[in-house]
């Protein structure tokens, strides 16, 4: 073997153990199982007597968290299903702000669906009857995204609307607390 | 180098140093001196409330805008500029609300009445008692969810006493008569529907044995209305929309509006897409005035929805213009579009102060009113026709009034267009004043404007109607305006049309104006400053720091002792507030459609409150 | 390759582009703008090609006279002066090249201002906003209730010259219907647009020309050119509001489009359905295609794409609604009825 060879057969080795090592997300067009529906029930926070652990994660949550596909579907779902009328880019209005880290429901990417799904009784709409499952949870992910939760290299860099908080890939990851200031 | 050269080299660059440093590029604005420009109008040459609508004070306060004709002057003298400044807190009551307080409290021959904001407490408190215990409270119940559709916080602008009982709205829609005496419930209806977005915060307006009601929700795609209902009874007399054709909105024979713009067959379907009026606002959230004497009921309405006017191509009628109704029958009798096809959100739902102005050595019945889109109207209030419009604040939106056609003359390159963002835009979509009522004084002939100075970006894309949730497309970006203060107050003769003085804000005013006969003008700041001014120069002659900032409306009543009272609930929220009571993130610029970003320092200046202050000259 | 095949090569050619139906296709005349740039084409293939045929010509003399004046020089020893027949040719050359260009600009020049003023004449005007992947059509008209909303099929009538204003909520697409005119992008952030004159009653296709994302290859876009009287009868039929529904399974899809999913981004006129996120559908079933040209309408298809439009249109923002047997029945029972 010549030099030569040897380097160029080095240099194969490394591309395709990188390329291997390239684990993109997957890419999903329908909910698996079609038809399932988003979990219910409260933050996970609330005490739940006789037992002293909290609910685990719903097993369905990975599919939508860091999935940037999910994250760019999500954005576009919380302009057009108007969540951008009350919620803003984050900071709040008629509903309460989503890029700080109170979440009075809940700020786990399942319970934020529970929340969306079921709405909640200060005037959050219940939308599961007007958004597939597989809708609920890309719009879950996205607002888990405007405090920062996702990865900086699964979100959507750019706005879709005229320019207002920080782009998603500089803003910082909040703390999620499950507490509520206001109190109501 | 030279030592000379490194001297000069060295001078220049802290020259430049100083003047960097000295250039102040977003300077702290204060509230400022009064700044006086011109004369109080002559005696003569005055306008004075209309008589019909403004009859002698009795030291009573029932309705918010304290007479028909919306003067909010009270006539009781003891409190003068002579005195104001030992005026003192005489008692307190906490309201056990947070939210915005919008309205007045009302006073009944002994008895306070306060509505609060939701959940729409209705309080009775016993003046004549030291301390003013409460006598009863109303606790109606509204649905909670209605929270999730109002637009701008959960206000009520404030209930009406009339013929014994009081009359007021709750934000899920419903009109309540109770009993002044006993607090029981006369009657209830049901009006508004929270699933389409409707809500109700209006303050009634009670006239001929008919209570006047209007819905909320121009941001929600609502189809705004009004109504009457029977006094006694509580059953629907009758209910004109405002978009949808001629019979929807009572427009028969005796319709005759001014100009050739508002005139036409099933104009509010024609001047829409198709179908585009049924989710087309203008809604009656705001003030109604009532001419006694042509049984004429005088309200505005709302912006046309979506905020995306690419969305609607046409006038829009019935939106964002003023209303004259026969009060019996609900026909409408003339009709005036301030801003047709609107394109700021220029809402056109203020206050109609009914005045009688001189006109051409005559004098000619009149309505005052400074509107939104930053022009103070004068109109015939026979017919509509528009005697002037000139500016009261800063406006580049929009060129003038065309006095011919009576046409808003829109500047081009503002209008907001997908595709691009419009920068720059004055007024902002709060306008030169939003709902915050001004107040006149026949003593010295001048509006007292408490009102705004901002400007916004704005950028707009499709909006998508699903009822029940917001029908925007658009997003905007509110901060000050020229001059860098977000307030300011103007006192404005409508006569000679023009500023007699005006008092720069740091924080946008958004307190309704009380004006007194002792020669006083009261007002209250986002930042809780309760403020007394001379009436004749603005200059500050007292001021009281309340805990929390100040938008409802003060008013003023001789208590069972005979002595003067001055009473306000300081509860900041609104719109502007938004931010305190939402507990927004300052981090978004147009949270709170926009507001958010020009009140950013608000939480800092004032927490939520819900706290009645009434004050009174020792003895 | 032998001669004979060369001809039947050429022949074939030739047939081939003379038999291109004129359904999608550049070398129509189907519509001003288009028969002005083949005109333009044909022009630049007749000028270019006697330019190609000459600089072929020169080159072949070139080479010949070369290997024999090689020889000349090698023997003498000393420089010649330049052929002055050569010198002739060149600058008669230079002048050709350069009457060519000439008319090649004029040419180009005309064409361009000719269609610049056939823009000034519009006598219609449409606003076509691309998503992904759909094109929202709106007829603007100055009396704003007879403002149309359709999608993807455009109807011209035969004549008129259109102004097609162009947007984009997304990303950039190009709008390019081939038997009318050439491409126009539609870029986000930017209003673009495109005048067409049609001058030939028939169906044309477009479709999207700029790659948009994964389903670029279904957005097609169907043009039907009508005499004036039919247009304006289409146009009249596009504004009525949707029929009720006639039948008891006709209404239960009409409570399903109306309370659940489908009112959330359609709108159906003359039903509480006012979403503006996807396809106007109040005439849906007088439309040829569905989902931009995924497939021609009928009832199976109908089936096929409310059912699952993921596994027709993966990546589309329509989502698979997990539906009953009896939903399906009646949704598609209901869109039949929107004619």
């Amino acid at each position: 073997m010549s030099s030569r060879f040897r380097a160029s057969l080095l240099i194969l080795g490394v591309a395709a153990t990188a390329l291997a090592a390239c684990n993109r997300e997957e890419r999903h067009s329908r909910a698996k199982p079609i038809g399932e529906t988003v979990p219910t029930g409260q933050s996970p926070d609330t005490i739940f007597p006789g037992s002293t652990t909290a609910q685990p994660l719903d097993a369905r949550a990975s599919l939508y968290d860091n999935n940037a596909p999910a994250l760019s579907e999500g954005q576009f779902l919380y302009t057009r299903m108007n969540c951008v009328g009350c919620h803003s880019h984050g900071g709040g209005g008629m509903g309460v702000a989503l890029m700080d880290d109170e979440w009075r429901y809940g700020g786990r990417l399942d319970q934020i669906a529970a929340s969306i799904a079921e709405g909640r009784p200060n005037g959050m709409p219940a939308w599961r009857a007007k958004l597939t499952d597989d809708q609920i949870w890309k719009l879950a992910a996205y607002v888990r995204s405007l405090s920062g939760q996702p990865s900086k290299d699964v979100v959507n860099s750019r706005a879709d609307a005229m320019s207002a908080t920080s782009p998603a890939t500089l803003t910082p990851r909040e703390p999620v607390r499950s507490s509520d200031s206001a109190q109501q | 180098m030279r030592r000379v050269d490194t001297a000069i080299v060295v001078g220049t660059l802290c020259a430049a140093l100083f003047a960097l440093t000295a250039c102040d590029r977003s300077p702290e604005p204060k509230a400022g001196a009064p700044i006086v420009s011109a004369n109080l109008p002559a005696d003569g040459n005055r306008a004075v409330p209309s008589p019909a609508a403004s009859p002698a004070d009795d030291g009573n306060w029932v309705m918010p805008g304290k007479d028909y004709a919306a003067t909010r002057f009270s006539a009781l003298n003891q409190i003068t500029p002579a005195n104001v400044s030992k005026l003192a807190l005489n008692f307190t009551f906490s309201t056990a609300t947070s939210h915005g307080y919008e309205a007045p409290p009302l006073v009944v021959n002994g008895t306070m009445y306060l509505v609060t904001p939701f959940p729409n407490y209705l309080y009775a408190l016993d003046l004549t008692k030291p301390g003013a215990p409460t006598k009863w409270v109303f606790k109606p119940k509204p649905l909670a969810a209605a929270q999730g559709v109002a637009c701008c916080d959960t206000v009520n602008r404030g209930a009406v006493y009339d013929s014994g009982k009081i009359f007021f709205n709750t934000l899920d829609g419903q009109t309540i008569a109770v009993d002044a005496n006993s607090g029981q419930q006369v009657w209830r209806t049901q009006l508004g529907n929270i699933q389409k977005g409707e809500t109700i915060t209006m303050a009634p307006l009670v006239a001929g044995g008919k209570v006047l009601v209007g819905n909320s929700g121009g941001e929600m795609g609502v189809r705004g209305w009004i109504a009457a209902l029977d006094e006694g009874s509580g059953k629907v007399a009758w209910k004109a929309f405002n978009t949808g054709p001629d019979k929807d909105v009572l427009i028969g024979p005796r319709f005759k509006p001014f100009y050739a713009m508002d005139q036409g067959k099933d104009l509010g379907v024609k001047t829409w897409p198709p179908e585009a009026w049924k989710i087309g606002g203008a809604t009656v959230w705001g003030w109604l005035s009532y001419d006694p004497e042509t049984r004429l009921v005088f309200y505005g309405t709302s912006n046309p929805g979506p905020w995306n006017p690419d969305q609607r191509p046409g006038d829009n009628k019935w939106s964002t213009g003023v209303f004259a109704r026969d009060i019996n029958t609900g026909e409408a009798v003339w009709y005036y579009q301030s801003s047709p096809h609107d394109l700021f959100d220029h809402d056109d739902i203020n206050e109609i102060i009914l005045a009688d102005i001189p006109w051409n050595g005559a004098r000619r019945a009149a309505l005052l009113r400074p509107a939104r889109n930053g022009f103070f109207y004068v109109h015939d209030r026979r017919t509509g026709q528009v005697l002037s419009a000139t500016p009261y604040g800063y406006i580049n939106s929009a060129k003038g009034v065309d006095l011919k056609t009576g046409r808003l003359i829109p500047v081009a390159a503002k209008e907001p267009k997908p595709s691009r963002v419009t920068r720059d835009i004055c007024p902002a979509a709060p306008g030169a004043k939003d709902w915050n009522p001004s107040a006149f004084s026949p003593l010295t002939g001048l509006v007292y404007i408490p009102h705004l100075n901002l400007c916004m970006d704005e950028g707009v894309m499709e909006a998508n109607y699903i009822s029940g949730t917001p029908y925007l497309g658009a997003d905007a970006k509110m901060y000050a305006g020229p001059g860098g203060n977000r307030g300011v107050f103007t006192a404005w003769d409508p006569v000679n049309r023009r500023k007699v003085f005006e008092i720069k804000e740091d924080l946008p005013l958004w307190s309704p104006a009380l004006a007194t006969a002792g020669g006083l003008v009261f007002y209250g700041t986002m930042d809780g400053w309760f403020k007394a001014i001379d009436a004749r120069n603005g200059k500050l002659l007292w001021q009281f720091k309340a805990g929390s900032g100040i938008i409802g409306q003060p008013i003023s009543y001789r208590g069972p002792d005979g002595r003067q009272y001055i009473a306000v609930v300081a509860g900041v929220g609104g719109w502007a507030g938004a931010i305190v009571v939402g507990n927004m993130d300052p981090r978004d610029p147009t949270g709170a459609l926009g507001f958010a970003n020009a009140v950013k320092d608000l939480p800092m200046k004032s927490t939520a409150g819900g706290m009645l202050y009434v004050f009174t000259l020792p003895r | 390759m032998s001669r004979r095949t060369r001809a039947a090569a050429v022949a074939l050619l030739f047939t081939g582009a003379c038999s291109i139906q004129h359904y999608q296709s550049t070398f129509s005349d189907a519509a001003v703008e288009v028969r002005q740039f083949n005109i333009l084409f044909v022009i630049f293939l007749v000028i270019c090609a006697i330019m190609y045929l000459a600089v072929i010509a020169f080159l072949v003399a070139g080479l010949v006279r070369r290997r024999r004046r090689l020889a000349n020089v090698m023997e003498d020893g000393r420089h010649h002066e330049s052929d002055p027949l050569l010198r002739t040719a060149l600058i008669g050359w230079g002048v050709v090249v350069g009457t060519g260009l000439v008319g090649l600009a004029i040419a180009s020049f005309i064409a361009d201002r000719s269609m610049a003023n056939a823009a000034a004449s519009e006598k219609l005007s449409i606003t076509l906003t691309a998503n992904q992947w759909w094109w929202d059509v709106r007829y603007n008209s100055a009396d704003s209730s007879k403002t149309l909303r359709t999608a993807n099929e455009l109807h011209l009538p035969v004549g008129v010259p259109v102004r097609i204003i162009l947007n984009s909520n997304d990303v950039i697409h190009s709008f390019w219907v081939p038997s009318l005119a050439g491409k126009q992008d539609l870029i986000p952030g930017r209003q673009n647009d495109i005048s067409i004159t049609p001058t030939k009653i028939g169906i044309y296709r477009g479709q999207c020309a700029e790659y948009c994302g994964a389903q670029h290859a279904h957005m097609a876009l169907v043009v039907n050119v009508d005499s004036y009287a039919d247009f304006l009868k289409w146009w009249r039929h596009q504004l009525q509001p949707a029929p009720p529904p006639a039948t008891p399974l006709a209404l239960a899809g009409y409570n399903f489009v109306t309370g659940r999913n489908c009112s959330a981004c359609h709108a159906i006129a003359g039903t509480p359905a006012s979403g503006t996120v996807g396809p106007d559908l109040t005439h849906l079933a007088s439309r040829r295609t569905i989902a931009a040209g995924t497939m021609p309408m009928g009832k199976g298809n109908l089936y096929g794409w409310v059912a699952d439009p993921q596994s027709l249109k993966p990546g589309s923002k329509m989502p698979t609604i997990a539906l009953e047997p009896d939903e399906l029945h009646a949704v598609v029972a209901y869109l039949e009825t929107l004619k």
